[in-house]
């Protein structure tokens, strides 16, 4: 028998699993947790719509085995809103600046942007655009996503 | 993808080499950057695979002496604020995107050694040390000594050794993207000032990075070397050459989808001017740290 059994924290939730080692993180949180906010589009780790967190670092899902996670914890879009639906600052943002359209590029942003912003609280223009370059959007034109993330930033920290 | 997988995840080094002493020729897995979109498209039959992420010890990062180690699970992110190693530094900012960056390794980058890899050619610039380990113990192979023979079927990179910065470095690359992409052609230059040379590496212009010997030699000989400023028309002397290394360079690449030939080698050039005109401005001194 060549499964392994695993433990992933996903969204705060521990999840046990036996899987199959060549089974991606993306699908295992598709399809084994039901969690589909995570969108595969390329499969090749170009486009950014797998996004997601691992330890707090943001990572494609669809170049991680599922049992490469293991005792660590994922953040998926479905994880960032507050638990009474509260969305986070950086959702708000998007739905206010038209940072979407169809949507679909759309949770891998949201986890980018969440994770840039952590790490850095004023970005420049420049370093938003950097910082996003791992994600492709076809519908936007990136202007409402740019504007998102500069509504989203919290700003310099207080001194 | 197809096939039956197994995965070993050992915990350290030593169980790691057992495990693969077990399994010649397993595939490694660090980062998966390379090797899951290699087994999803079946360029590779998914088979055995052992997973290096739990083995903590493969992540450090240190300086000793005159030398930085570098292991060979660092990330591109553990490596792109480092201030012992900037050149080093700033290549692994130019990899890829931030996502790249938080999990492809520098072990990865060895294993896979794409002629576009853009640490490989900063490494060749710096003409670092290759540490392999297997069950007969460690041992440590030049870049240009590993590009040729790789490692045996039991062994794995367990790191790269640096010798410590004596002068301004810098690696600049020309892509298809500034950065999410690999390069057109790059040029990493390493300037030591303590021993008064510069070493240049030109990636993604032939099967492997090219040296550019004879443009080196120009920088050495018509630096002034109290200053560390390189005269205009030397840098451009430089960068001439560094072309002329590029054409004549064995099994340069041909026009491909990416760029014709002429103009990587023309790219070339210029980047190394450019490159030349970063560290070899005259910084007074600043920047000559004595090992
Ligand atoms: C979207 C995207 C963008 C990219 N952009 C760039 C770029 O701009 N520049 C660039 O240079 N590269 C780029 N890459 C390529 C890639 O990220 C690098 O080559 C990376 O360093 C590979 O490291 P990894 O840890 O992910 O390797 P893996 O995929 O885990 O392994 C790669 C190969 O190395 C072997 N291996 C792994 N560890 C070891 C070890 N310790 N000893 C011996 N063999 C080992 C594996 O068996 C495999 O054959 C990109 C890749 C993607 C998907
Ligand atoms: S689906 Fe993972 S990067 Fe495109
Ligand atoms: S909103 Fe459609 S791809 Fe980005």
């Amino acid at each position: 028998m060549t499964e392994i059994a695993i433990k992933i924290t996903v969204n705060g939730r521990p999840q046990e699993a036996v899987v199959e080692p060549r089974l991606t993180l993306a699908d295992f949180l598709r399809e084994n947790c039901r969690l589909t906010g995570t969108h595969l589009a390329c499969e090749h780790g170009v486009c950014g719509a797998c996004t997601v967190l691992v330890d707090g670092a943001a990572v494609r899902s669809c170049l991680m085995f599922a049992v490469q996670a293991a005792d660590r914890e994922v953040t998926t879009v479905e994880g960032i809103a507050a638990p009474d639906g509260t969305l986070s600052p950086v959702q708000a943002a998007f739905r206010d600046c038209h940072g979407l359209q169809c949507g679909f590029c759309t949770p891998g942003f949201i986890m980018s942007l969440t994770a840039l912003l952590r790490d850095n609280p004023d970005p420049t223009d420049e370093d938003i655009r950097v910082g996003l370059s791992g994600n492709l959007c076809r519908c936007t034109g990136y202007q409402g996503i740019l504007a998102a993330a500069r509504q989203a930033a919290p700003g310099p920290a207080e001194a | 993808m197809t096939g039956v997988a197994t995965m070993r995840r050992p915990r350290s080094l030593s169980e790691a080499i057992d495990t693969l002493a077990a399994s010649p020729g397993a595939d490694l897995l660090a980062g998966g950057t390379d090797l899951v979109p290699a087994l999803r498209t079946g360029a590779r039959p998914v088979r055995e695979m052992i997973s290096l992420r739990r083995i903590v010890e493969l992540r450090a990062r240190g300086a000793a002496g005159d030398w930085l180690t570098i292991g060979a699970c660092a990330t591109y992110a553990d490596l792109a604020g480092w201030s012992l190693a900037p050149g080093l530094a700033a290549t692994a900012r130019s990899v890829g995107s931030p996502q790249i960056r938080n999990t492809g390794t520098v072990g990865g980058a060895l294993g896979t050694a794409s002629p576009r890899g853009d640490l490989l050619t900063f490494l060749v610039a710096a003409d670092a040390g290759v540490v392999v380990t297997g069950p007969v113990g460690q041992r440590q192979l030049g870049i240009g000594r590993f590009l040729a023979d790789r490692h045996g079927p039991d062994e794995l990179v367990t790191a790269v050794k640096l010798a410590r910065p004596c002068g301004p470095q810098t690696y600049l690359k020309i892509g298809a993207r500034q950065t999410a992409s690999i390069p057109v052609a790059s040029c990493a230059l390493v300037v030591d000032r303590v021993r008064r040379l510069v070493r240049c590496a030109i990636g993604g212009v032939a099967s492997r990075p090219v040296r550019a010997l004879a443009a080196e030699d120009h920088v050495a000989e018509t630096a002034d070397w109290s200053t560390g400023a390189l005269p205009p028309d030397a840098a451009h002397r430089f960068g001439e050459l560094v072309a002329e290394a590029v054409t004549t360079a064995p099994d340069v690449a041909g026009d491909d989808v990416y760029a014709p030939a002429a103009y990587r080698s023309h790219a070339a050039g210029v980047l190394a001017r450019r490159a030349a005109a970063r560290c070899l401005a005259g910084a007074r001194g600043a920047d000559a740290r004595r090992p």
